[in-house]
């Protein structure tokens, strides 16, 4: 069946718009696009989307991680020895982070790491070949937001749609959330979420709040951080009786 | 159970199709299927690491279990188990994800008639379910050939299914309708298993509607 851009495609679906494109421009098909001699097929299921200038893909849903590099995930270290430490992404392959791959680092100064810690982390080498590496720094050597999460946090797990939902710049979530709360949240592109806030009650608000948001769309988002603050408020003013 | 679908214009219908898509929690993917009263639940994992013994170093390897309701599973069960592995082994792009596995379970609910069409297309809504890279969907659908009439019927259920001479169960891709796979019992000439097979080929687009439609519903998700 042929399809274009804003539908439902199903795999095997062949693209009809871009075949016919006849631009300078070069065309980047994106995931769940392929192309097999001049025709483009879609190998998920989902919805056809495009962004200018020309870039085509399906956003899906999906819960399993496959790696790309350059994207930010949390991961949890499960391996320690030698001078490299294994961390889980939620891939099919354990990632490997270097110990030198953090801010100040040196041989003699290494990272306080034990396994089971967190990492907020990005992938420096994402091939469906080699074992993905994963850094704490950027180009410059700096830290920024990267690194280890602290284990006052809480960590949960959710579709990597909901992801690419609440990191999207127009994505009003976490703007509403922080109009009232303070929190820090690490949302890493494998569907693992770290957030922490100045009490319990409030981290569990926020993570209930970022879980719901998945099935809530765009314009119920105010109403939603609203209530989630007014539950929040009864259950703090009742600890306080 | 329904026996009106003995009427002749219905020749074309299947029993009622019922799905619901990402049911369980952990696997990747899931999907219970209902087609009649024939019911199963399949769950994906993948791409995960594969064993060491089963690791393809250029291809992911899949991997599928199979439970039946009750006893163990039986060398027939085994055989399912084949025909799913194979059929959606077609289906999926295997070289996108090399040296890993990719496990598919489906645990048979109820039977009442055309259990292995109905395994097929719950793997299939379930890895469509679980962002698999696929080259096509797959339909599988069940027929048989009454024992006096000679008639065909399409999805039949037990009951029509002991006055069956022969049972057919073929699964077509989505894109040419071609067969994937083909699984017969009984006695049969060569143009009857012609006429089912098309009678077959027609019906699967009923049964790719259905995934669309099923995709539509929660697409809006995303």
């Amino acid at each position: 069946m042929e399809v274009s851009i804003g539908d439902v495609v199903m795999p095997g679906d062949t693209v009809k718009d871009i075949t016919t494109i006849t631009k300078k421009e070069t065309i980047i098909l994106g995931p769940g696009l392929r192309r097999e001699a001049d025709t483009v097929y879609a190998y998920k299921a989902g919805v056809l989307k495009k962004t200018e200038p020309a870039v085509y893909y399906v956003d899906s849903y999906q819960k399993r991680y496959v790696p790309n590099r350059g994207e930010h995930v949390v991961g949890i270290v499960t391996q320690k020895g030698g001078d490299i430490f294994k961390v889980d992404i939620g891939a099919s392959e354990q990632a490997s982070l270097s110990y030198l791959a953090f801010e100040g680092a040196t041989k003699k100064n290494r990272p306080d790491i034990q396994v089971g810690d967190l990492v907020f982390a990005k992938l420096l080498v994402a091939s469906k070949d080699m074992e993905p590496e994963l850094v704490c720094v950027d180009s410059h050597g700096k830290e920024k937001k990267l690194g280890i999460l602290s284990s006052e946090g809480m960590l949960f797990t959710c579709s990597l749609s909901l992801i690419r939902k609440i990191l999207n710049h127009n994505s009003p979530l976490f703007n509403m959330l922080a109009r009232n709360q303070a929190f820090e949240v690490a949302a890493g592109m494998n569907g693992r979420v770290w957030v922490k806030a100045r009490t319990i009650q409030e981290t569990i608000a926020i993570a209930t709040a970022i879980l719901a948001a998945e099935y809530a769309p765009l314009s119920d988002i105010k109403k939603l951080c609203s209530d989630i603050e007014k539950t929040l408020l009864l259950t703090q003013s009742g600890n306080m009786d | 159970m329904d026996m009106s679908e003995e009427t002749p214009q219905s020749e074309y219908i299947l029993r009622p199709m019922n799905c619901e898509l990402n049911q369980l929690s952990m696997p990747d993917g899931s999907a219970m299927l209902m087609q009649g009263n024939t019911a199963v639940i399949a769950g994906i994992y993948g791409p995960v690491e594969a064993k060491l013994q089963k690791m393809i170093y250029d291809k992911a390897s899949v991997e599928v279990s199979y439970s039946p309701i009750k006893g163990p599973t039986k060398v027939d069960d085994r055989m399912t188990e084949m025909y799913i592995k194979e059929t959606c082994e077609a289906a999926i792009i295997v070289t996108f994800h090399p040296a890993t596995a990719i496990c598919i379970n489906v645990q048979e609910l109820e039977d009442s008639g055309g259990m292995l069409a109905c395994t097929i297309n719950a793997a299939c809504l379930a890895l469509i379910n679980a962002g698999i890279p696929m080259k096509f969907t797959i339909a599988a659908i069940n027929c048989m050939i009454q024992k006096d009439s000679e008639d065909i019927i399409l999805d039949p259920d037990n009951i029509q299914l002991q006055e069956a001479k022969a049972e057919f169960t073929f699964a077509f891709d989505s894109m040419d309708k071609n067969v994937i796979c083909c699984y017969t019992t009984g006695c049969f000439t060569e143009t009857e298993f012609l006429k089912t097979m098309d009678r077959c080929k027609q019906a699967s687009q009923y049964v790719f509607d259905f995934y669309r439609n099923l995709v539509k519903k929660y697409a809006n998700v995303i």
